[in-house]
């Protein structure tokens, strides 16, 4: 598409994780912990049309609201680069994530086991639009402890899904959390090859 | 006045209202939704001298930046405008030839398992 450019280099290939979770829970400091720069923020304004792929006609440009949307990047090499999203954890912000999820790896639901409650939400939205990801119980320094096997079955997860404890504060943890997300989606792929073949699904309400 | 950047910072807030930069628009004026993380480049075709006069600042930023491969997330953090004004005022830019979209949809799904296998590496080697 792109014929005479300034940089002529091999397309970026930028490519985007979800970070969900309940508020609080610690998305912007697992973000945070791992970007190469201090997370970004920008506002997303919410017109009717930013949602994107499904049909607003006729109600476009109605709604003005804007919301603050935190985000981390790592490069790798000099043409990927992956995107951390944090998703707006309120309810009513729910909306916004048919189009951050759009052509996303997968995701990774960081998990209080004080308010474990809090991601059911994202728990139920990536099953059903199956987005591959990871449960992270952040282990905050007073929260009480559980066996992860417990968390498991509270959250009623599929055998399939990887559920690992981690520190959000701490790079080395956040990276194996990633990695764990990463090789789940690979491993899935493997399964999914074999399987019925089913074409991509386009988000649809 | 202060200079520079003091107004800018994310705490204070936008000095003039949003939509005003894109003249009160709030589409893109092909209609077409770049997504957050779509690749975009500078074609080099309005080089600094023939800028044409309808090229607020703020496109001329984002021109800017555009000399290298970016992605319409960072244009917005670097910006500092909200993404829904970076799209409008990116699309001016694409309709007159000076942009150009390097990627538009992320892969996804469709990512090849040579690139997850890049991620990995990269993510382990940190």
């Amino acid at each position: 598409m792109a014929s005479a450019r300034y940089d002529d280099g091999p397309p970026l290939a930028a490519h985007k994780i979800l970070i969900a979770g309940g508020f609080g829970s610690g998305k912007t400091t697992l973000v945070g912990a791992i970007s190469e720069v201090r997370p970004l923020r920008t506002e997303e304004m919410l017109t009717a049309a930013s949602v994107g792929f499904d049909d607003v006609s006729g109600v476009s440009g109605k709604t003005t609201t804007t919301v603050a949307l935190d985000f981390g990047r790592i490069t790798f090499g000099t043409h990927v680069v992956l995107y951390l999203f944090g998703l707006p954890g309120q309810e009513r912000f729910s909306f916004m994530w048919d189009e951050l999820s759009y052509g996303a790896l997968g995701a990774v639901i960081l998990a209080d086991v004080r308010r474990l409650s809090d991601c059911f939400p994202s728990v139920n939205y990536f099953e059903r639009r199956r987005v591959p990801f990871v449960v992270a119980v952040n282990c905050f320094d007073n929260a009480p402890r559980y066996d992860p096997e417990e968390v498991r079955l509270a959250l009623d997860l599929d055998p399939g899904v990887p559920l690992v404890l981690c520190d959000a504060r701490e790079v080395s943890s956040v990276k194996r959390v990633l990695i764990t997300l990463v090789e789940a989606i690979a491993a899935r792929r493997a399964t999914e090859k074999t399987g019925t073949g089913r074409t991509t699904v386009t988000p649809r309400m | 006045m202060p200079a520079g950047d003091r107004w800018r910072r994310r705490d204070s807030g936008p000095v003039v209202r949003p939509y005003a930069v894109t003249g009160g628009r709030t589409e893109p004026v092909d209609g077409e939704m770049l997504d957050l993380i779509a690749v975009v480049v500078a074609t080099g075709r309005h080089a600094k001298a023939d800028e044409p006069a309808t090229l607020t600042p703020e496109h001329r930023r984002i021109l800017g930046l555009c000399k290298r491969q970016v992605t319409v997330a960072d244009i917005a953090a670097e910006t500092a405008l909200p993404v829904g004004v970076v799209r409008v005022l990116l699309a001016d830019l694409m309709a007159q030839g000076a942009v150009a979209v390097v990627r538009q949809r992320p892969a996804g799904q469709r990512t090849g398992n040579d690139v997850l296998q890049e991620i990995l590496n990269g993510l382990r080697a940190l």
